[in-house]
């Protein structure tokens, strides 16, 4: 007897198929995204939900949802596409790499290793999705003035945000000694840390619209794998041969 | 040139240009990348142009050197010495610049431990240290008898320093002469492959990269080896009518520089046929950056004018003065920032994705926005100053020029 309900919510679906992916051995595991562009309505909650979990710092932004229009006047529409990085399994950054700071894990996750990064940006230029940013050690609360007795002022804002620590690759960032990850090129990791503790990636759950699939590729039973069955399935610039493990759905 | 009011005037320009330069690097050094106007999209800016600046510099040694000790020429024998220093000086000019690009210069030991064989930049940093130690190495053998004999001569200027460079040696034997330019012949012809991939890997930098339009291709390098021989050729030309070492010279290197500028011309004119040709968008968006964009007044007056028009006429037309000739060449290097800046800005002022423009506003995430501010500027004022400061001494201090005469008889020899 199926245990999937007529109307489950596909969180529920994909929390149970993580559960599973993470009782596999983990060599095996090869996690994937497919997006569906049908379902995205353009509210940006993954961007803010990422900005949230990572704690970046201004300028800094690891999923954009871009807008197009298609079709001529009047049959036209809006399209959002969000962008995260879309770990290629064949991916220009890591190659250009003078010190392999930035690699492929066994689990297809394009990572950074914050502290072996020299910030050349060179992966930054390489990247051909622009799915990775520069972190140049701005602060939300740069410009925020001192107000002594007030609730407020610089040290409480920046107490309240830009002092939490990032669990990003399952570390506390930013490393006040090491300078990291100020200075380093940064990008989506699909959220390893979270993933380490049996939690969906922040986009996945915090999108609205269940646009977001998230889970293990070869997981046959999985709600991802389905997805990648559809007739809609495309990648972002695929002649590139870059083989990105996030799909897209037309 | 020791001798007149322009030895004064230039340090003079390079020690000011060094204290005032010395604001951008401390608030580098204080706050980073920070203190830059680079972006995501933009991430390489005005220092990497002025590092290929500096590369291009590199190449004038290359070119007399391997004329003079590979293939023979005497006639540029006499400027050995000064153009193995010079780049020395150019070299450890662009080492500095790209250090400053960096986000996490403490980290360069990295590139001993963790090698990505596979990247571009670490074969750079390869062939840079294989150059400064080829280039050291070579204006060593070609001073060696100049710094042993001022060592011993009463009167020599900063005596101390010949002593120190002599490593004691007192007297130097004609088999001593025939060893160092048995050491320099050998040093040239290592750095004929050597300087080949250097100056062709660092155009391979942006060669290998996917879709980046103005990059991408096997001309690329090419064109690196091009331009780095026309710039520094035009250094080496400059620098010989400004020490009068030989009109004659000055009259030959002319040729030369025509011909470079006329081929780098002829390759940058295939590179705008074929990317306007291909009709493709991003293509076309980034030539179309480079002549009518915001800043085509760089292209068509600092480059086409007074970078190519003006010196190809004074080396065409008025071939017969070293003046001339030195004024063309004059242009052209200063004007060769112009050519960097429009090779290293343009392709990546083109968004890569459809929509990037217009999400997640932060001025480090647009294209458009990117112009270098006061402390790129300042850092690069002082990086040139302290070039030209580190020239000027040497000029003065060690036998760069007087080390060059009778050069030739070794060459042929």
């Amino acid at each position: 007897m199926t245990r999937v309900l007529p109307l489950e919510d596909a969180l529920i679906r994909m929390q149970r198929d993580l559960k599973r992916a993470l009782a596999k051995d983990p060599r095996e595991i090869r996690w994937g995204m497919v997006i569906d562009l049908a379902r995205c309505i353009g509210c940006h909650a993954c961007t803010l939900g990422c900005v949230a979990e990572n704690k970046l710092p201004p300028g800094v932004v690891y999923r954009v949802v871009l807008e197009e229009e298609v079709g001529h006047y009047p049959m036209v529409r809006r399209r959002f596409v969000p962008r995260p990085c879309v770990h290629c399994q064949n991916p220009p950054c890591t190659k250009v790499c003078p010190v392999n700071a930035t690699y492929k894990d066994e689990q297809g996750v394009v990572r950074v290793n914050y502290y072996r990064c020299i910030g050349c940006r060179y992966c930054l230029v390489a990247c051909p999705y622009a799915a990775r940013t520069s972190d140049f050690g701005e602060r939300y609360t740069n410009d925020t003035p001192e107000m002594p007795g007030k609730l407020f002022g610089r040290r409480a804002a920046f107490a309240g945000y830009e002092l939490r620590p990032a669990a990003e690759y399952g570390r506390r960032w930013p490393d006040r000694n090491g300078g990291s990850p100020f200075g380093n090129a940064r990008k989506c990791h699909f959220c390893l840390h979270r993933l380490k503790v049996g939690m969906l990636p922040a986009c996945v759950t915090s999108c609205i619209g269940r646009a977001t699939i998230f889970g293990d590729r070869t997981d046959p039973d999985s709600l991802l794998f389905e997805a990648l069955g559809s007739p809609r399935l495309f990648r972002l610039k695929e002649e590139l041969g870059t083989q990105p493990a996030v799909y897209y759905l037309k | 040139m020791h001798d007149n009011r322009y030895y004064k005037i230039l340090v003079g320009l390079a020690a000011a240009g060094l204290i005032i330069g010395t604001w951008g690097v401390v608030n580098v050094l204080l706050f980073g990348k920070r203190a830059t106007a680079l972006g995501s999209y933009v991430p390489w800016g005005l220092w990497v142009a002025v590092y290929l600046f500096f590369l291009g510099l590199t190449a004038g040694a290359f070119l007399i050197t391997i004329l003079t000790y590979v293939f023979r020429v005497r006639i540029f024998a006499p400027i050995g010495p000064l153009s193995a220093f010079t780049v020395l000086v150019a070299i450890t000019c662009e080492v500095i610049i790209i250090s400053f690009d960096l986000g996490h210069f403490s980290r360069v030991w990295r590139f001993l431990i963790n090698p990505g064989w596979t990247s571009m930049i670490f074969w750079m940093v390869v062939f840079t240290n294989a150059m400064i130690i080829i280039y050291a190495l070579e204006c060593y053998f070609l001073l060696r008898e100049s710094l042993v004999q001022g060592a011993q001569a009463e009167g020599t200027p900063a005596r101390w320093l010949y002593r120190l460079l002599s490593f004691g040696k007192t007297d130097f034997t004609e088999a001593d002469r025939q060893a160092d330019h048995r050491r320099v012949r050998l040093l040239s012809i290592i750095s004929l492959p050597v300087g080949l991939i250097f100056y062709g890997i660092n155009g391979a930098i942006f060669a290998i990269l996917l879709n980046r339009p103005i990059w991408n291709g096997a001309l690329t390098p090419l064109l690196f080896i091009v331009t780095a021989l026309l710039s520094g050729g035009a250094l080496i030309t400059f620098l010989t009518y400004i020490f009068k070492v030989d009109d004659a010279l000055v009259h030959y290197l002319g040729h030369v520089i025509r011909f470079l500028l006329v081929v780098f011309l002829f390759l940058e004119a295939l590179q705008f046929f074929v990317g306007y040709r291909t009709g493709m968008p991003i293509n076309r968006a980034s030539l179309d950056i480079i002549a009518f964009g915001p800043y085509w007044w760089v292209f068509w007056v600092f480059h086409i004018l007074l970078g190519s028009a003006l010196p190809l006429y004074l080396l065409s037309f008025r071939h017969e003065s070293a003046q001339a000739v030195a004024a063309a060449c004059f242009l052209i290097i200063i004007t060769f920032i112009a050519v960097r800046l429009n090779f290293v800005i343009p392709d990546q002022a083109v968004y890569k994705l459809e929509g990037l423009e217009a999400t997640f506003y932060h001025w480090r995430l647009r294209t458009d926005q990117y112009f270098p501010n006061l402390n790129e500027w300042l850092v690069s004022l002082w990086v040139f100053s302290l070039g030209l400061l580190a020239f000027m001494l040497g000029s003065k201090y060690l036998p760069i020029v007087s080390a060059g005469k009778g050069e030739a008889e070794h060459v042929e020899a």
